[in-house]
């Protein structure tokens, strides 16, 4: 009867005989709610920690990646142009060549009399030689 | 030869150099498209900016002022002028102070040159004009004016003509208005940079059509190079004129004045824009198109004599080798070695300081002696002495260092003097004209003074080269000149009393070479090598030359050999292409010289008997000289042998008749006669009163007038002539027309009896005299 009239009054009785406004099976269940929510905020956190430093790890990686891929460009590059230098060198050198050649030939001309003097000078030491 | 290059690891310039120029032999100045000038100093170092200019200003072209001004000396210029592509140019003093700004054309100035004297500037533009400007910058004139612009500009030696580029022609233009123009086509692409050299007269060229060209003032191609891979830039000429350099993309290249090359160089310049030549002609510079400003030394330059082969390893290092033991010994100097010479057993060198003599018999202890102006521009070397040439005058040294004379005449500029305008014998020195190039002035070696009476040689055309014998008497000193027909004279230096008879012996010659121990003489003739091996026989038979002579094809040399040196039995020739010909002269000739020069005749006739037995084709030749060089010395006995020998019987008649003559004079006369100098014949026989018979002598060469005359002025045989000359009128079926003989001829009755009887008499009386005085004719040469 007390407890209808309680009831009725919107007023409860918990176990330990407390007067209570709210019923204590609600309030049970409210606090077991908050429970649950608390542990669910502190798992999202953590959720959120961990799928940050998955961010910044892709990210890195992406970095990384990126770099490479410049790198890689750089180098193709590089190898076309030292290609070009090659050939740029090789046209100095052959210009180079083509000088010393011409060195050459003048030297092996320059020989050339000098050989026939020789055989002049020898000729006429010979005939010099004879008469005698 | 070969250039050394340097440059910094790091350009000084922000931007393209664009010109650059010396001050001194170790100072220099560049522009730069980064608005800064900066001065390299290379005794120290140091590179310091002199100054910023306005950013609005872009430097095209700088030309220092030049440092010799009518004879008044400067150590260095002083101020110069700037070109800049917003159409001004600008006089810059040596610290950097920007003295005056002209505005000059329409659109960027791309060139502008100080003539040689520092009175006039060029400049040329983008707008195509040429326009002159006083030395404060104001306009003279506009010389010329075009469609296309004018990318470069010199001036002519003589500072009266100006050469520019219109696309791809070159343009020679008087600055007188109404001269000729000349004008050709030169390159197939643009013509970028041309220079012209005061010295040798000639013009370089280079253009986009990646070659470079050498040409002569009239416009007459002497060489064209292989194209390259890239537009030529820039060219410049030594000052001397013996060598040039050729910039472009990444090439910097040194050649000979012919256009062969000594040397390129690959250094990593960019473009070289502008190339410049130390005032010592040792070094240069270039303005590169990557910021840099690159240097080059000449060096490894050789010279060879005899056994002695020498090279300048450094700048201040020789090496002597010696080919017979293959000795070297290493010639260090204090400075920066300038000219050197080797001949005659001597090696003369010039350094910035002073001039140091070697022997070729010790290297260690050279005769040393201070210079007093930096820069010798020429050593030329005679048998006792030697000369140098600087800015300032000529001077005559011996071996032994003493200063001998210092020969000057009005308007000398020696500064456009080299080995072909100037030539040394042991008594003798020629130097050309520059002003008037039909002009050969002569000093005696050891006075300094002009020879004889003080005028010089003068020829009826332009002159190009000249040289002078270098041994014998110096009575019988001869100089032989080629002029601009290229024909070859041979003439005596001896200029007193009658003139002396310049004789072509000679065409088409193209350079020649006297021989350093005996009078012979050699030279390019067209496409024949040619040596005359007795020049003085125009002097005694003409008819003879061509016996005395030795030919040989030389259309395996190419085109326009030079002869380098002619030593020994040896002469050396370059050819186009640069590479050195060795030639074998018989030796026999020379030794000929050296017997005659001796007078011993009989040994000279019996080489030349044994010439005969050994080679047949030589022996006609060493007697055509010998016989010549019998007459010339008067000894007529030998001259009978020789010309007996090469078959000219009439000569040896004619000898045979001389010998028979009675007096001494007679013979001596009749000698001058053989020769062919009728005037100093007579004269002779009038000094030794011998009137007949110098009468007789015009009659034989038929010179009528003459003889009259003489007949007439002494009043002798006045019938004789007229006797002569009915004769020969009636040999010819001829009346007489002359009017002196009409008038003598009326008074007179011709009885050949008489006359005879004269003749006998003179004779006779010549008999008897030459009998008075038989002391002298045992000094006469002439023998029985």
């Amino acid at each position: 009867m007390a407890k209808g009239i309680l009831g009725d009054a919107r007023l409860h009785f918990d176990e330990l005989n407390k007067l209570r406004i709210l019923d204590p099976e609600v309030a049970q269940q409210t606090t077991e709610l908050k429970e649950e929510c608390k542990a669910f905020v502190d798992k999202i956190a953590e959720f959120q920690k961990i799928v940050g430093s998955l961010i910044e790890l892709v990210d890195q990686l992406a970095k990384a990646a990126e770099n490479e891929k410049m790198k890689a460009i750089g180098a193709r590059n590089l190898l076309k142009s030292i290609a070009k230098q090659r050939e740029a060198q090789q046209q100095q050198l052959q210009a180079l060549i083509t000088e010393k050649k011409m060195q050459l030939e003048r030297y092996r001309v320059e020989y050339e009399t000098l050989c026939k003097i020789e055989a002049d000078q020898n000729e006429f030491i010979d005939q010099f030689i004879f008469q005698k | 030869m070969r250039l050394k290059t340097s440059h910094l690891k790091e350009p000084k310039h922000k931007e393209l150099v664009s010109c650059v120029g010396w001050t001194t032999p170790d100072e220099l100045y560049s522009c730069s498209d980064d608005h800064h000038i900066m001065k390299w100093n290379l005794l120290t170092s140091e590179t310091t900016q002199v100054v910023k200019l306005p950013d609005d200003i872009y430097p095209i072209d700088l030309h220092w002022f030049p440092k010799n001004i009518g004879g008044k000396k400067q150590s260095q210029a002083e101020s110069f002028v700037l070109t800049s592509s917003d159409g001004k140019f600008h006089l810059i003093s040596k610290i950097g102070r920007v003295e005056k700004s002209v505005e000059a054309h329409c659109g960027a100035v791309l060139a502008g040159r100080w003539n040689y004297e520092g009175t006039a500037l060029v400049t040329v533009g983008e707008d195509g004009q040429i326009k002159i400007w006083s030395k404060s910058g104001m306009l003279r004139s506009t010389l010329a004016q075009q469609g296309t612009p004018v990318y470069s500009v010199a001036w002519g030696p003589d500072s009266e003509k100006v050469l520019y580029t219109s696309g791809k022609q070159l343009i020679i233009k008087p600055l007188q208005p109404n001269a000729k123009v000349l004008q050709w086509k030169a390159h197939d692409g643009v013509i970028l940079k041309l220079d012209w050299n005061s010295v040798n007269d000639l013009i370089l060229s280079a253009g986009e059509d990646c070659k470079y060209k050498v040409w002569d003032s009239y416009g007459r191609l002497l060489y064209s190079s292989q194209p390259h891979d890239y537009p030529i830039t820039s060219v410049a000429w030594a000052p001397d004129g013996e060598l040039f350099a050729v910039g472009s993309f990444h090439t910097l290249r040194l050649c000979d004045k012919t256009g062969w090359s000594y040397a390129l160089e690959k250094p990593n310049t960019g473009s070289i824009f502008n190339i410049a030549w130390s005032t010592d002609g040792t070094q240069i510079a270039g303005a590169c198109g990557n910021g840099h400003v690159i240097f080059a030394h000449v060096v490894e330059q050789r010279w060879e004599w005899k056994n002695f082969e020498i090279t300048l390893t450094k700048r201040r290092t020789m090496e002597v080798r010696n080919v017979v033991n293959d000795a070297v010994d290493l010639l260090e100097f204090r400075d920066r070695v300038i000219k050197a010479s080797l001949n005659y057993g001597h090696l003369v060198v010039s350094t910035s300081l002073q001039c140091y003599v070697f022997s070729t018999k010790n290297w260690n202890t050279p005769l040393i002696f201070d210079l007093k102006e930096g820069t010798v521009s020429l050593i030329l070397q005679a048998e006792r002495h030697f000369l140098l040439i600087d800015g300032g005058g000529i001077y005559l040294y011996s071996y032994e260092g003493r200063l001998i004379s210092s020969p000057k005449f009005p308007g000398m500029r020696t500064d456009v003097l080299n080995a072909q305008t100037v030539s040394l014998s042991n008594d003798t020195l020629a130097i050309k004209d520059k002003a008037d190039e039909k002009v050969i002035y002569l000093f005696e070696a050891l006075s300094g003074k002009p020879l004889g009476d003080g005028k010089p040689l003068t020829h009826k055309t332009e002159i190009t080269e000249i040289a002078l014998d270098q041994k014998g008497l110096t009575n019988e000193r001869k100089i032989v000149f080629i002029d601009k027909n290229r024909d070859l004279y041979i003439t005596s230096v001896k200029r007193f009393g009658k003139e002396q008879k310049i004789i072509k012996i000679g065409t088409m010659t193209h350079t020649l070479a006297w021989n350093d121990t005996s009078n012979i003489l050699c030279g390019l003739q067209d496409t024949r090598f040619t040596v005359w091996y007795y020049p003085n026989t125009v002097y005694v038979d003409k008819d003879l030359l061509p016996k005395t002579l030795y030919e040989k094809d030389a259309s395996e040399f190419s085109k326009n050999p030079q002869i380098v040196r002619f030593v020994g039995n040896q002469a050396t020739i370059r050819r186009a292409d640069g590479s050195l010909i060795h030639l074998n002269i018989s030796p026999y000739p020379a030794i000929l010289h050296e017997y005659v020069s001796s007078s011993k005749w009989e040994d000279a006739v019996r080489l030349c008997r044994f010439v005969k037995t050994t080679t047949a084709y030589e022996d006609q030749t060493m007697w055509a000289c010998l016989a010549a060089m019998a007459v010339a010395n008067k000894d007529m006995t030998t001259a009978e042998i020789a010309y007996a020998s090469i078959g000219d019987i009439d000569k040896v008649q004619y000898i045979n008749s001389i010998k028979e003559l009675p007096s001494k004079e007679s013979r001596m006369a009749h000698i001058l006669l053989f020769s062919g100098n009728i005037q100093d014949a007579e004269m002779l026989l009038l000094q030794a009163g011998l009137i007949y018979q110098a009468i007789q002598v015009n009659i034989n060469l038929y010179n009528w007038d003459r003889a009259l005359e003489l007949a007439v002025k002494h009043k002798t045989h006045v019938d004789t002539v007229l006797g002569y000359r009915q004769k020969f009128l009636e040999d010819f079926g001829k009346k007489e027309t002359n009017k002196r003989f009409l008038q003598y001829a009326e008074g007179l009755e011709v009885d050949w009896d008489k006359i005879k009887a004269k003749i006998e008499m003179e004779i006779a009386k010549e008999r008897e005299r030459a009998a008075a005085t038989p002391a002298v004719r045992a000094s006469v040469t002439v023998q029985h």
